[in-house]
């Protein structure tokens, strides 16, 4: 027995019985469902059809840390949060600002795509692969990239495998680059409402420290102060060291008092964690009675665009919850109701309002069935025609989660 | 036919096809390859999108180029064909100061956008040392890099949208804002052979705070290779970390004057970006490391254009080398950084039995090498002698666990060599890119993939 094989679940604790699997589905016409930590399986819709489900958790391997190097290989099983602890040892860390980190493993959470608030910083956490091994829908093994910081040798495969959600390819293997961690790190946090908001905002582009990560909250309360507390919020997020830090504090809070916010709080112990908890709370979902939707875009107009999403919901009477990255531009709103029936009821025509006025907005969270009624990704790129015959060209027995991703693909 | 028709869409002004002007179109800054039909200098994507249906209609190949600096005759037609020259697509179109991103058209010189951002506090971070003349158009077809790099990432970091046209003439778009496939990450880097980049969105940076240059120069090669492993094992990633060895120190100091001592044997150049703040610690941590490995100089340069003479050489030292030999063939290589010592030893393995000074230049924080091997063209041995010293070179680089190009890319130069670090799986999953993009191989033939690698071995 090469997998272990629970009803229709497989989890090969090798990379050969991954191939054989992958090679004997591909064979026999099986559609492939591609799990890692299942943190991300809200995004999108509900596959239209899974015979196996291919879980890569047991492909936890890491498998080298050059540390003088900066680089690092781990098994695509391995968790984010696994991953950083090893490399946290040598004082290294790679950014990959995912929710749920220590359930997500790296091939999921790159396959996902998942940009992270840190991007303007350090770069997407796709900057950070510097090889790759996947496996492709008939069990070949295929090598992009490799071990070298610095490698423009043929295609980056690895680019286009990563965030197209396993409908590619099956990462196995991933290189990265790794980066000193930061000495110190600080969070600020400060009551901010509507009102002051939009001068606080462009206070806060404008910080000649820019914070690692910045966010403002409506609601969400407990999955991100751990409070009922559903006043709108910032949070701030500095690394750096300790001086920098000071001067990024005195800075902030200077701007901030120019936009009449007059308290800022410092929280050093924990910071980090009210990053994660920030980061896990995009995905949060109430069961049977939310959806969340995320939509990129320029940071500039970032408050504009959250707010006209929020006030959509808000005219169909669904509750909001509301977080945006004012250095990045997503955002992401979360409509729920006190019960599933109600939720159900308003929800149709609330999706609809919302895909009209933003046609690029996808679904991030919620459950199977709010999911299964709707395009969950919205409006399709303009190159869809190149993926779709990406798509062909990759995987032609349609195998590996088919449908999963936008244009159903 | 196929003049006459390329005329009618894009002006008489906009067609080259007299002897003349061709000839300079087989070059570029690696080799000749065959004399184009025709050159076209298109003004507009819908200029490029017509030119793109005649070539094909009349069974030309495409040849995307930029200014020609490429170093692995990635622009040179090896099948003649129609030159697409951007050298009337040269516009920043746009500038998003709030958002720090411009719009640029892919016959803009590299430098000149950091020059037309800057009053805006911003710039451009990929620098190759070419960025005076070279493209972004170029610069992205190579993903090129250059000594910044280092902290800032090559040329695919920095591209967040394309606009292309592909081997049919369609125009389309590719964006990491947009939920899909992420084409832009391929695209970038593909030297020509999957669409043509008619404008591009590229992230801008803030100009840092604070500045600082530093040379440290050592008695010993391998000291300052484990320098530079102390630097960044001591958790400081620098914005640039160049070594320049004995070689190339004095005609560098001849040509430049820009403050190298002559008589080391190898030199770092330390550039560190930032917060005043951290530029202290950076400072002090950088100099232990230097002390620890014996520096024999230290030097903090202490105004604007003292780093601008310390860069200036840097960046010239391959127009330097006219002062050691009549030609030059640079290797272009990447070892993990730790591995320095054994890389330099190889160069020197592969040269000196056959007779071949070689200086180096280059990127060592990346573990990025530019060998640089002199020699005479007119002279047949050294012209032989020089390729199987490069070719020792590759195989040295790729057996220390590197690979065979770090920034130069593989165009048509090192195609053969891919097959050292792919298997022919690896390539043939490479190729299905190729596949969807050009099934006809026509978008700068012959480039990247190896005499074989085709559909045939992906069926």
């Amino acid at each position: 027995m090469i997998a272990t094989t629970v009803s229709d679940k497989v989890v090969p604790k090798s990379l050969d019985a991954l191939r054989e699997t992958l090679e004997r589905c591909d064979r026999e016409g099986l559609k492939v469902s591609v799990e890692g930590g299942k943190t991300l399986s809200g995004m999108g819709p509900v596959l239209p059809r899974a015979d196996v489900s291919l879980i890569t958790t047991s492909l936890h391997a890491i498998l080298a840390h050059e540390y003088h190097d900066l680089t690092c290989s781990a098994q695509s099983g391995v968790r984010v949060a696994q991953l950083n602890a090893v490399l946290g040892a040598h004082g290294q860390f790679v950014p990959i600002d995912v929710p749920l980190r220590k359930k997500a493993t790296i091939g999921g959470s790159l396959a996902s795509g998942w940009p992270g608030p840190r991007r303007h910083m350090y770069g997407r956490a796709r900057d950070f692969v510097i090889g790759s091994q996947v496996a492709l829908a008939d069990g070949t093994l295929a090598n992009a990239g490799g071990m070298v910081v610095k490698n423009v040798s043929g295609y980056d495969m690895s680019k286009l495998y990563i965030g197209s959600f396993g409908t590619l390819a099956i990462f196995t293997q991933l290189n990265f680059k790794t980066l000193p961690l930061p000495k110190k790190r600080r969070a600020l946090v400060a009551p901010l409402p509507e009102a002051t908001r939009s001068r606080a905002i462009e206070r806060i582009a404008s910080l000649v420290v820019p914070p690692a990560a910045a966010f403002c909250v409506e609601g969400f309360g407990k999955n991100v102060d751990g409070t009922d507390d559903i006043d709108g919020r910032v949070l701030l997020y500095f690394e750096g060291t300790e001086e920098l830090l000071e001067r990024a504090t005195l800075d902030t809070r200077s701007a901030l008092g120019k936009a009449g916010v007059p308290e800022t709080s410092i929280v050093d112990t924990g910071a980090a964690e009210s990053l994660d908890r920030t980061i896990d709370a995009c995905i949060v979902n109430k069961r049977g009675r939310s959806i969340t939707y995320r939509l990129f875009g320029s940071p500039g107009a970032v408050e504009e665009r959250a707010v006209r999403m929020r006030d959509a919901c808000n005219r169909h009477e669904l509750f909001t919850d509301v977080l945006f990255d004012v250095m990045n531009g997503d955002v992401f709103v979360r409509a729920s109701e006190r019960d599933a029936a109600h939720f159900a009821a308003k929800l149709e025509a609330c999706h609809a309002e919302l895909r009209e006025l933003e046609p690029r907005c996808s679904i991030v969270a919620g459950d199977s069935a709010a999911r299964a009624s709707f395009e969950a990704w919205g409006a399709v790129p303009p190159a869809i025609e190149k993926m779709r015959a990406m798509k062909a060209r990759f995987d032609p027995h349609g195998t590996l989660n088919p449908g999963r991703f936008i244009g159903g693909i | 036919m196929l003049k006459q028709r390329l005329i009618e869409a894009l002006g008489a002004d906009a067609v080259k096809t007299e002897a003349e002007d061709l000839a300079v179109y087989a070059f570029d800054a690696y080799s000749q390859g065959v004399v184009p039909a025709a050159v076209v200098l298109p003004a507009n994507t819908r200029e490029v999108a017509a030119a793109v249906k005649i070539a094909k209609d009349c069974g030309e190949p495409i040849i995307p180029r930029g200014a020609g600096t490429g170093l692995c005759g990635g622009a040179i037609p090896a099948r003649g064909g129609v030159v697409f020259s951007f050298s009337r697509m040269n516009r920043v179109l746009e500038v998003d100061v709030r958002n720090r991103r411009a719009r640029v058209q892919p016959g803009l010189i590299n430098l000149d956008l950091s020059k037309h951002v800057a009053a805006s506090g911003l710039f451009y971070a990929p620098d190759p040392s070419s960025q005076k003349v070279s493209t972004i158009g170029g610069n992205i077809g190579t993903n090129a890099g250059g000594p910044h790099c280092l902290s800032y990432g090559t040329t695919v970091n920095h591209i967040l949208a394309l606009e292309i046209v592909d081997e049919n003439g369609d125009v389309t778009t590719t964006s990491l804002d947009d939920v899909g496939y992420d084409l832009t990450g391929v695209l970038v880097g593909s030297e020509g052979t999957l669409a043509i980049v008619c404008s591009a969105w590229v992230r801008l940076l803030r100009q840092p705070e604070t500045v600082r240059v530093w040379l440290a120069a050592f008695d010993d090669i391998n000291a300052a290779s484990a320098a530079v492993t102390g630097i960044i094992g001591a958790g400081i990633i620098p914005t640039a970390l160049e070594m320049l060895d004995r070689v190339m120190l004095p005609p560098i100091e001849a040509a430049f004057h820009a403050g190298y001592p002559t008589d080391a044997a190898a030199v770092l150049l330390i550039e560190s970006a930032g917060f005043e703040d951290e530029m202290n610690l950076h400072e002090n941590e950088i100099r232990r490391v230097m002390k620890e490995n014996s520096a024999t100089t230290w030097r903090a340069a202490k105004s604007q254009a003292e780093r601008d003479a310390l860069w200036a050489g840097r960046k010239g030292a391959l127009g330097a080398t006219g002062r050691l030999a009549p030609n030059y063939y640079i290797q272009d290589v990447v070892v993990p950084r730790t591995k320095l010592p054994q890389a330099l030893q190889a160069v020197e393995d592969a040269c000196a039995p056959q007779g071949i000074i070689a200086g180096n230049v280059f990127h060592a924080g990346d573990g990025n090498l530019h060998p640089l091997l002199l020699y005479d063209r007119g002279d047949p041995k050294q012209v032989a002698a020089v390729i199987e010293a490069g070719n020792e070179i590759l195989k040295a680089a790729v057996d220390l666990g590197g690979t065979i190009s770090g920034e130069h890319g593989i165009g048509y130069e090192k195609r053969d060599t891919l097959r050292r670090i792919f298997s022919t799986d690896d390539l043939a999953t490479m190729s299905r890119v190729r596949e969807v993009f050009d099934p006809r191989r026509n978008l700068n033939p012959e480039k990247i993939f190896p005499a074989g690698v085709g559909c045939a071995e992906v069926a």
